[in-house]
């Protein structure tokens, strides 16, 4: 292992959330064996005493997961420096088995975890626990998401050593290569293109329609999630190589890089951001129903799909701007 | 109305020393009336109070309020029914802000600011115009024959005169429920019966109150229209 302030920070707070999430799961598992807010037993009003404390440092420790997802690329990207052949975040993950899954696996929890934020969110605006239940059944889904992250994250990490030789990112995302990523890197861009600006166009729509409407949630979440997938693939394929400058350079880690103002991060940021707000107003619609939450549920989705257009909008702007200001011309 | 149901207050349960203050109390507060708490020093009348007006939650049992006026929490409407003690502490502070208005025994005034300032600081956390509270503040001084102590220092009142502060400071956010715990303890007999007298007044405006005492110038007042005693935690003639 490289004892690097990145890497001890990310065992440490992976660690502690481990610990809360197991912790809060068991109190999950409590609750909801045992809830009834018609009772008003000792056990009953011990539970809802219970639930303040662990919502809260779930919340905490969730809000560190999703951070710490940032702080694992910005680790891998600072350490590639340490091995033979690296040139960016790419070849560090690249170094063992456990670096590209274990990234995949922060995105995943990263998704879940904002989703159950939203959720918290939501059960909070009603006086009667109104989410209480599907708050702790995802808890418990996302626990073991976490304790796998965990592991794995401490797999890759235990396994970095200098001396290894690992491949660049030109090498990982170079056309003819065989893999899903070196695919997703060929796909050409009058392919992509289309495609990108009609998955933006139907997000705006729902979006829209969801807005004016208050229906169609369930179709916003979905293209919400659609629009990062397509994005990621479609900045492999096409955006990325107008912010290198290069036709042949499809690296999506290179962006985290200070040559390229850091772009990387509003990038990710926004796209990421914008699924975890689209995927929570699906995720609350079929709670619209509870009496409690009449009032406050449609105002808090018309916030989140409003927040979760505006930030597809920016993330649009910012490859935008770089596609028409780029000299390069594909 | 506010009706308890199989309420039980246990200070350091699960440890050592645990100890019962309130006993499997159920009983039934109508509203627009006086119900007064009698019994001895701890009997668990001011724990049954604390629990009542939101200050603290019981070990076990339930607390419900009838008839809430609209606009008590966004989600109810005019005449809804609310279980007190499950609710999260956010909700809990609109309820103690906008329903209960309090008398202490010891009135808690805060010393080094003046008596107007006093009264208007439960609204501060409102967020409402400072124009408006200050003049229904002067308004409810007014009331108590306290104008001319607007601006003086608390710490120069009388005993009867922090009291009447102390109500009006009750008052300021317009309460449907007046809770006053021992309000006479520090009052000679004049004084005493002022106060009974002004919460005549309250009871004919409508209020609802709440009041425990050991002295019979409150429970043996006929204003008093339910006395409830307690002893050892339990309520042993009266409910």
């Amino acid at each position: 292992m490289i004892q690097h302030p990145g890497v001890l920070a990310l065992l440490l707070a992976s660690g502690l959330v481990s610990l809360l999430l197991l912790a809060a799961g068991w109190q999950g598992l409590r609750i909801l064996r045992g809830w009834n807010l018609q009772s008003g037993s000792e056990v009953q009003l011990d539970l809802e005493r219970r639930t303040y404390l662990v919502s809260t440092l779930v919340a905490n420790a969730l809000v560190i997961q999703i951070l710490s997802l940032f702080l694992f690329i910005f680790t891998a990207e600072g350490l590639h420096t340490q091995f033979v052949g690296a040139m960016c975040a790419a070849g560090s993950l690249a170094v063992n088995a456990f670096g590209y899954p274990t990234l995949l696996a922060k995105i995943a929890t990263c998704l879940v975890a904002g989703v159950w934020l939203i959720l918290h969110r939501a059960d909070t605006q009603g006086h009667d626990y109104p989410l209480i239940r599907p708050k702790y059944v995802l808890l418990l889904i996302l626990v073991p998401m976490v304790l796998a992250e965990t592991w794995l994250q401490a797999s890759y990490l235990a396994g970095l050593k200098a001396d290894v030789m690992t491949s660049c990112c030109g090498s990982l995302f170079g056309q003819g290569r065989e893999g899903l990523v070196a695919e997703l890197a060929g796909l050409p861009p009058r392919i992509m293109q289309p495609a990108f600006w009609i998955t933006l166009g139907a997000f705006v729509a729902a979006g829209v329609l969801l807005l004016r409407t208050r229906r169609g949630a369930g179709v916003f979440s979905v293209l919400s999630l659609a629009f990062l997938l397509v994005s990621v693939t479609s900045l492999v394929s096409f955006f990325c190589l107008y912010i290198y400058e290069l036709p042949t350079h499809h690296c999506p880690f290179c962006l985290l890089q200070r040559e390229y103002g850091f772009v990387g991060y509003p990038i990710y940021g926004t796209l990421l951001g914008g699924a975890i707000l689209g995927l929570g107003v699906g995720a609350l619609a079929p709670f619209r129903a509870r009496k409690s939450l009449s009032e406050a549920l449609p105002r808090m989705q018309a916030r989140l799909a409003w927040s979760a257009l505006v930030l597809a909008l920016i993330f649009t702007l910012i490859v935008g701007i770089w596609m028409v200001l780029s000299p390069l011309k594909l | 109305m506010i009706e308890l149901s199989r309420v039980v207050k246990t200070y350091q349960a699960g440890l050592a020393t645990p100890f019962t203050a309130v006993d499997d109390v159920s009983l039934r507060i109508p509203a627009g009336k006086v119900t007064v708490l009698k019994g001895p020093s701890g009997s668990g009348k001011t724990t049954l109070l604390t629990l009542i007006g939101c200050m603290a939650r019981p070990t076990s049992g339930r607390i419900h309020l009838h008839g809430l006026p609209a606009g008590t929490l966004p989600q109810l409407t005019e005449g809804d029914a609310l279980e007190i003690t499950s609710l999260p502490e956010r909700f809990l502070t609109a309820i103690r802000r906008r329903t209960f208005g309090f008398i202490f025994q010891q009135f808690n005034l805060v010393r080094g600011i003046s008596v107007l300032e006093n009264v208007m600081l439960p609204t501060y956390p409102t967020g409402e115009d400072h124009a408006w509270v200050e003049a229904r503040a002067i308004e409810r001084l007014g009331e108590l024959g306290l104008l001319r102590h607007l601006h003086a220092s608390v710490d120069r009142l009388s005993g009867g005169e922090a009291q009447r502060v102390a109500i009006a400071r009750a008052l300021i956010n317009e309460p449907a429920v007046i809770i006053a715990d021992e309000p006479t303890a520090h009052l000679d007999s004049r004084l005493s019966e002022d106060f009974m007298e002004l919460m005549g007044q309250f009871k004919a405006a409508g209020k609802t109150l709440l009041i425990t005492s050991h002295d019979p110038i409150v429970h043996g007042s006929p204003l008093a229209d339910v006395v409830v005693e307690m002893r050892d935690g339990r309520i042993v003639a009266g409910s």
